[in-house]
């Protein structure tokens, strides 16, 4: 093993047997970490048939070598385990920041494998390398905040918790695992729930190792902050002009600017002008209170915050002493989805209260405390249109007993009123009754409710498959880039390496390039709404996108802001620089390792989250079985043709021919999109090929 | 930073009263004790005549109102003095107090400072003391003053007894547990320099006395 980056050990923990053991993650080293680690466990220790609640599922809590080391936006915690929202029981990740990554590497830890289920409700103390079971009897029943707090006082204040709510354990299958107030991470809680496994509690007095001279690290983070990060989402143009940049895009998430303050902040601090190069000032760049709640939003914002180690400050602290009103605290704090989707549920509007916009702001906070406390996931807001479908199509009255549907207060819905939120999570989180099947998630619902074709294929209801995920930086933005992205994961993909760039704020001739520098040319992007047929540098970005997904889950840094492709410089010619991830990686780890030879790492990765795709669905048809796309991505706009400006309606034959160049680029099965024992060996993974082979499901 | 910003450091209630809070106890009203402002630095005599400890030219500050609690001056600050990440140890303590404040969880934690609160971080700062408990404490003698008055633990003398993180008001000298031997603040300004808010700064003892003197306090 490395000198630097990794802890070294990882927890294994049998809640059937109580057996709590330490392994070495050496073994691992091949898969980096994270998601990595979470595969190759998957992959090894699951079998085939498998379902999510059952004992024999495992559940991977994993960190990665940066995390810890203080590498900018590196605390996030990847939990990989199978996905209960839909029938085919396949593996999925899902991912927290907060603080909860950065404190196991500081007790000791690289990762926690959870396996077997504790016959009665238990938590997870780690101090250290002291590592425990704990009595929850008295904690089974709590909502997220208050058994943090119990936790908290139990271990001690510095301690950080993940835990599950009354969601997680009711195995309602959209549930949340969180740590901090407001860093949850979507579809797992219930493996935890199942498991009667409440919380982890994490404290550690341990370091994290740099492999390096630590200059070497500083000078690198010093090079990031003054000239290559941006504002979230690494958008590096202003939202609004200002000195410092020639450009302008009104969607950006830069909105730092004179005038716009934490107006609920002891001295209404300001924004202000948050240039480039001014390292005191980036946490002030993006004020997303504004951007995910209205601009009435800027009065009642105490701060920013987000996760450990991260300068950029996406989730916003507010204050709105309106919430009280609700019952809840005036404080709530989240970021994008988090406030997003209570409003989705709430789709019938919202009506304003006091000012212009409060009744929007006020709904999302409200629903943001109440999802989290109770530990409720969206589904990347598929709740809130799957909500709204069955609602308007009448159905909702038809599958519900009639003394159930007469039960809910639809005038509130109906008036706009944030309290039908305290209705509509607690039936969820209760399942009480009929109405609660909403938390089945949308595979499920769709069938149970027997939902029409025009659920999936309007894009209105933004549903990405036919295995019920919608979709996420998809084709109505990045055309084949983002629709092969789309179809490789199973569930939302949760890539933005591929959006980020495309919305960093540039015009399209300087990202065109950038594109041509990083992927052999410049069509590999195209303008929006004006997308021009399949080729191989889209096929490159595309592969660009998902191996530094996985990379990124894996080392572990955010995906949200990484890879850093572009820069907010006009001396550099706005050029990012993707060498960062490889140049971290082996000042923290000690190993030297170039941009190639890590990217290699995440292809290995990414290739392993397809064999084990293909183990568990028993298929190598991954083209017709797995990579599929529901019809509006080629219906929408019926007296357009593809090709042609003002649609993003794609083109089927294309679509398959942009499958066949991408399989092509993971030097997959150009036919079924599988794995090939070739590959598999190429990328150290024989046993991998040897097992799939076994099964019979290499390709010809 | 612009100059009204670091004008605006001492004048923030809550920095102030972050600043001086004791062991818990806050200080109300508008008058500080003496021994108190001996703590602070500050004395109605001539301080570097009388201090055993000859006074440091300057205190780190934070800003409450501009941490939001990214937690980067703990690496920063362990990377700069120890060449690893390890939040444990830096001399300013901020993770210790992000979810519940200073005084950890308590029933009304919904209303009190920390991410579960009032959504308010405590950052803690050494006070860089002209009679420094810690340095006083010290049963060998470890603690001493460098060249820019920082009260500073000489590792050679040392031997990790944690006597001075019981006699610190505010618990912040550290043992490192990998090599026993006790850490504090050294004025580096490693962590101001690079807070991504400009929440930290170090301000000379004249302008903490000035401030002091203009807000009533006797300085
Ligand atoms: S670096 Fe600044 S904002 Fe971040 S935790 Fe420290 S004092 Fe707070
Ligand atoms: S460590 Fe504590 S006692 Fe010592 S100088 Fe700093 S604040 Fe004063
Ligand atoms: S001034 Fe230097 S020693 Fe003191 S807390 Fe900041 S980084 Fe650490």
């Amino acid at each position: 093993m490395s000198t630097g980056g990794w802890a070294g050990k990882i927890i294994r923990v049998n809640l059937t047997s109580g057996k709590i053991s330490s392994e070495d993650t050496s073994k691992y080293q091949d898969f980096i970490g994270g998601m990595g680690i979470g595969y190759k466990v998957l992959f090894d220790e699951v079998p085939a048939g498998t379902k999510p609640y059952d004992e024999a599922n495992k559940i991977v809590v994993g960190t990665g070598p940066l995390c810890g080391s203080g590498v900018p936006m590196s605390s996030r915690t990847n939990i990989t385990s199978l996905y209960p929202g839909n029938d085919k029981n396949l593996v999925t990740d899902s991912h927290m920041g907060g603080n909860f990554a950065a404190f196991l590497k500081y007790a000791g830890w690289d990762a926690i494998i959870i396996e077997g289920a504790s016959s009665k409700p238990v938590w997870l103390r780690i101090e250290d390398d002291k590592v425990t079971l704990e009595d929850a009897s008295s904690l089974w029943g709590t909502g997220i905040y208050n058994t943090t707090a119990v936790i908290g006082s139990t271990m001690g204040k510095e301690s950080c918790v993940a835990a599950i709510g009354q969601a997680g354990e009711n195995l309602v299958n959209l549930a949340v695992i969180m740590n901090g107030s407001s860093h949850s991470a979507g579809g797992h809680g219930a493996v935890f729930g199942s498991k009667k496994l409440k919380a982890i509690g994490v404290k550690g007095t341990g370091s994290v190792k740099i492999g390096k001279d630590k200059k070497e690290l500083m000078d690198l983070d010093a090079y990031v902050m003054k000239e290559i990060v941006g504002a979230n989402n690494q958008h590096v143009v202003p939202s609004t002009p200002q000195p410092w940049s020639e450009f302008v895009y009104e969607n950006s998430r830069w909105t730092a600017r004179e005038g716009l303050t934490w107006g609920a902040s002891e001295g209404n601090i300001d924004t202000g002008i948050a240039a480039p190069g001014d390292v005191n000032k980036v946490g002030y760049r993006t004020m997303k209170a504004i951007k995910d709640l209205g601009p009435v939003a800027a009065k009642y914002t105490v701060r920013m915050g987000g996760c450990q180690s991260c300068p950029i400050r996406c989730h916003a602290q507010m204050n709105i002493p309106q919430l009280e009103q609700y019952g809840v605290s005036p404080y709530a704090a989240n970021t994008c989805m988090g406030w997003f989707s209570p409003a989705g549920v709430m789709f019938k509007g919202t009506k304003d209260q006091k000012e212009e916009g409060d009744g929007n702001m006020i709904t999302r906070a409200l629903g943001s405390q109440l999802a989290d406390d109770y530990g409720v996931w969206c589904n990347y807001g598929s709740i809130g249109r799957d909500f709204q479908y069955a609602y308007e199509s009448g159905i909702l009255k038809n599958v519900l007993p009639e003394e159930e549907y007469n039960s809910i207060p639809w005038n509130l819905l109906e008036a706009g009123d944030p309290a039908f939120l305290k209705e509509f999570y607690r039936r969820v989180t209760f399942k009480e009754g009929e109405f609660s099947h909403l938390g089945d998630g949308t595979y499920h619902i769709a069938k149970r409710w027997n939902f029409g074709a025009d659920y999936w294929d309007t894009k209105k209801y933004s549903m990405w498959s036919p295995l019920g995920f919608p979709k996420h930086h998809a084709s109505d933005e990045s055309y084949q880039v983002g629709a092969i992205i789309n179809c490789m994961f199973n569930r939302d993909a949760q890539s933005h390496s591929h959006q980020n760039f495309i919305s960093s704020g540039l015009p399209v001739d300087i990202l065109k390039k950038i594109a041509e520098k990083l992927w052999g040319s410049a069509d590999a992007i195209d303008p929006p709404a004006n997308y021009t047929p399949m080729n191989q540098y889209k096929a490159k970005f595309a592969k660009y996108g998902v191996i530094r997904n996985c990379l990124h889950d894996s080392l572990t840094l955010c995906n949200w802001m990484w890879p850093l492709t572009a820069s907010p410089l006009k001396e550099r010619e706005y050029m990012g620089d993707t060498s960062l991830e490889s140049k971290y990686f082996s000042v923290v780890t000690g190993i030297d390792t170039t941009e190639e030879e890590l990217d290699l790492m995440g292809e290995r990765v990414f290739t392993l989250h397809r064999a084990l795709t293909v183990k568990e669905m028993g298929t190598t048809d991954m083209r017709g079985q797995h990579d599929l796309m529901v019809n509006w991505v080629f219906d929408i706009d019926p007296d357009k043709k593809p090709f042609t400006e003002g649609t993003i309606k794609m083109d089927r034959d294309d679509m398959q021919l942009a499958l066949t160049m991408f399989y092509k680029e993971m030097g997959w099965d150009e036919k079924t999109g599988a794995p090939t024992r070739a590959t598999l060996e190429k990328l150290n993974m024989k046993d991998v090929a040897d097992e799939l082979a076994k099964l019979g499901l290499l390709p010809a | 930073m612009s100059n009204n910003e670091k004008k605006g450091f001492l004048d923030k209630e809550t920095t102030r009263r972050e600043f001086l809070k004791l062991s818990g106890k806050g200080i109300g009203g508008t008058f500080i004790s003496l021994s108190l402002l001996n703590l602070l630095g500050c004395t109605n005599t001539n301080v570097e005549e009388v201090a055993a400890f000859p006074l440091a030219q300057g205190v780190l500050i934070a800003d409450r109102a501009r941490c939001t609690g990214c937690l980067r001056c703990e690496t920063n600050c362990s990377l700069a003095n120890d060449g690893k990440a390890m939040p444990y140890i830096s001399r300013i303590k901020v993770s210790r107090n992000y979810n519940f404040g200073t005084d950890g969880p308590k029933l009304a934690y919904a209303y009190a400072d920390g991410a579960f609160g009032n959504k308010l971080m405590s950052p803690e700062t050494c006070r860089q003391c002209a009679e420094p408990y810690c340095g006083k404490a010290c049963p060998v003698g470890a603690i001493t003053t460098n060249e820019i008055g920082a009260r500073v633990v000489d590792q050679a003398k040392c031997v990790g007894c944690g006597t001075c993180t019981k006699a610190c008001p505010w618990t912040m000298p550290t043992v490192d547990p990998e090599t026993s031997k006790s850490t504090k603040c050294v004025n580096c300004g490693t962590c101001a320099a690079n807070c991504p808010t400009g929440a930290l700064r170090i301000v000379p003892w004249e302008e903490v006395k000035y401030a002091m003197r203009k807000l009533g306090y006797k300085a």
